[in-house]
């Protein structure tokens, strides 16, 4: 049967959502493109694509509480609205990483960065970052959970950094201000990570109804995490 | 068709063949006192009008001191299966039943059971409130006298203790001997729940009990269900989802005769595991 006037709403939520990770992800990748030089001129424009998604953000959350109070709406079509909640809230905060990561970058030497490769934590990042997106697009329950495998390899990223930074400290023959920014940079590249397996997660709820956050074993995971 | 007022999630293929009837408690902060047994056990039961089966097969109980929301499409048979559990479907002469209906281990259909002693301990409240064209107090006396009781201070106490639990007491205290249908809507229908409760019943039935009634009315109503549940078991029949979401503990879903899907009203309002349920629920259904 046609969509009903409440379902074409939710169409368009959806589609105002996946309209503002375009321009979180590609605010991303130009935080990302800054570390191989351009951060002077990027920081203006990153800082001006984010004060748009600080506005797209509240605007679609608006939208979503006006929904509520006036459809009440249960189900798939409940699960979808708190979906699109929460997913809008990461994107956000993906933005704000992305302003960070380029306000580190306008600190310290160009060449300096080249060591600790964050092309890469980049890649791997801007990648979960559209897969979940896509994920939430198409309700694919199987690539929701590769974002969530995916945090592993990002997380093991920035643990290199962090024993690369303890070690030249340590050493103490090189400004340690440099270092801790580099720290800071892989340590927002993580984090954006970290939001992109929340959507990943937020896409499992939608898709199956089940909360999976917290679930058995994942605390024995995040120890064996800090071990390693 | 099925079931009870299992965790469908657990056991989902059991529950179809109605082979589990296994009984899902809500969460501890949301049980009552010495609730949730079977109060009413639906097995193998169908209602028919002539050769039309209205019920299909229904297997189900109706669990004690919680409410039970009975929603589905017009003509799916939730009005029907509401009215045969205190055997109001008797007064239409092409209506049987097959299968067994139990209430508290008794045949709601044996040969022996005696319906207006049935009638009393499941009440009956319907979707226009109908008062009797007499007093506020012999609305409510109506039932004890028909039982025998004449001392005029018991019924002082069983029409207070009535008025009360139903919630209008304060509203109509000072007016009993004034006419029932004085009242407004609301008034009325709590006064019908008011009538219904003053022979103390085991079970309420509400068939589309707000319907008629401005949302004010609806929300004391509601209010009425939630301070009755615990203490009475609830069937209420319901156009309205929000209002079924809101007062039930179970929700059992209709459609065309079968009970397509019972579950705890928190999993089958957000999580459904049937299709036609989901489709129904979020007005999908064509």
């Amino acid at each position: 049967m046609a969509d009903r006037p409440v379902h074409e709403y939710i169409k368009e939520l959806s589609n105002s959502l996946v309209i503002l990770s375009d321009k979180v992800v590609k605010n991303f990748s130009a935080a990302i493109d800054a570390i191989s030089g351009e951060a002077a001129q990027n920081l203006e424009e990153v800082r001006l694509v984010e004060d748009e998604i600080d506005a797209s953000e509240v605007r679609l959350e608006e939208s979503c509480l006006v929904f509520l109070a006036l459809n009440q709406p249960v189900a798939r079509d409940l699960r979808s609205i708190i979906t699109i909640l929460k997913i809008n809230t990461d994107l956000e905060r993906v933005g704000d990483l992305s302003v960070h990561i380029c306000e580190r970058i306008a600190e310290v030497d160009q060449d300096f960065l080249r060591d600790f490769h964050f092309e890469k934590m980049g890649y791997v990042a801007k990648d979960m970052v559209q897969k979940s997106i896509q994920a939430f697009v198409n309700n694919d329950r199987k690539l929701a959970e590769e974002v969530c495998d995916m945090d592993e390899e990002l997380d093991a990223l920035h643990r290199a950094v962090f024993k690369k930074v303890s070690a030249e400290i340590r050493v103490g023959e090189m400004d340690s201000n440099q270092f801790i920014t580099a720290l800071s940079i892989s340590r927002y590249i993580e984090r954006i990570g970290d939001h992109a397996t929340k959507i990943a997660r937020e896409v499992l709820y939608l898709v199956t109804g089940e909360i999976v956050r917290h679930v058995e074993g994942s605390f024995e995971k995040l120890i064996q995490s800090l071990k390693d | 068709m099925q079931m009870t007022a299992e965790a469908k999630s657990s056991n989902q293929s059991a529950s179809k063949s109605g082979a589990s009837r296994e009984i899902f408690l809500p969460p501890e902060r949301d049980r009552v006192k010495d609730g949730g047994k079977p109060h009413l056990s639906a097995k193998n039961f169908s209602i028919f009008y002539g050769d039309f089966e209205a019920v299909k097969k229904i297997e189900a109980d109706i669990l004690s001191k919680y409410v039970t929301a009975i929603i589905g499409p017009s003509g799916c048979g939730k009005s029907t299966f509401l009215r045969a559990i205190n055997r109001m479907n008797d007064l239409i002469p092409s209506c049987y039943t097959s299968g067994s209906l139990m209430f508290d281990g008794e045949d709601v259909y044996g040969k022996y059971t005696d319906e207006v002693q049935l009638r009393r301990k499941i009440g009956m409240v319907f979707q226009k409130p109908n008062p009797f064209p007499k007093s506020i107090f012999d609305n409510i006396a109506y039932g004890p006298r028909l039982q025998g009781v004449k001392e005029k201070k018991v019924l002082d106490e069983i029409v207070e203790k009535s008025l009360r639990k139903a919630a209008l007491w304060d509203e109509v205290k000072d007016r009993l001997d004034k006419n029932a249908l004085g009242l407004s809507g609301g008034q009325q229908q709590r006064l019908c729940v008011a009538r219904t409760l003053a022979v103390e019943p085991e079970i309420l039935l509400l068939d589309e009990p707000t319907s008629a009634l401005d949302p004010k009315s609806t929300a004391k109503i509601e209010d009425l269900i939630e301070e009755l549940r615990g203490s009475y078991t609830i069937a209420i029949v319901t156009h309205n989802m929000q209002q079924a979401s809101r007062v039930s503990d179970y929700t059992m879903f209709f459609y065309e005769g079968d009970l397509v899907e019972y579950a705890p009203t928190k999993q089958l309002f957000t999580n459904p595991r049937d299709q036609v349920t989901e489709d129904y629920i979020t007005g999908r259904f064509s």
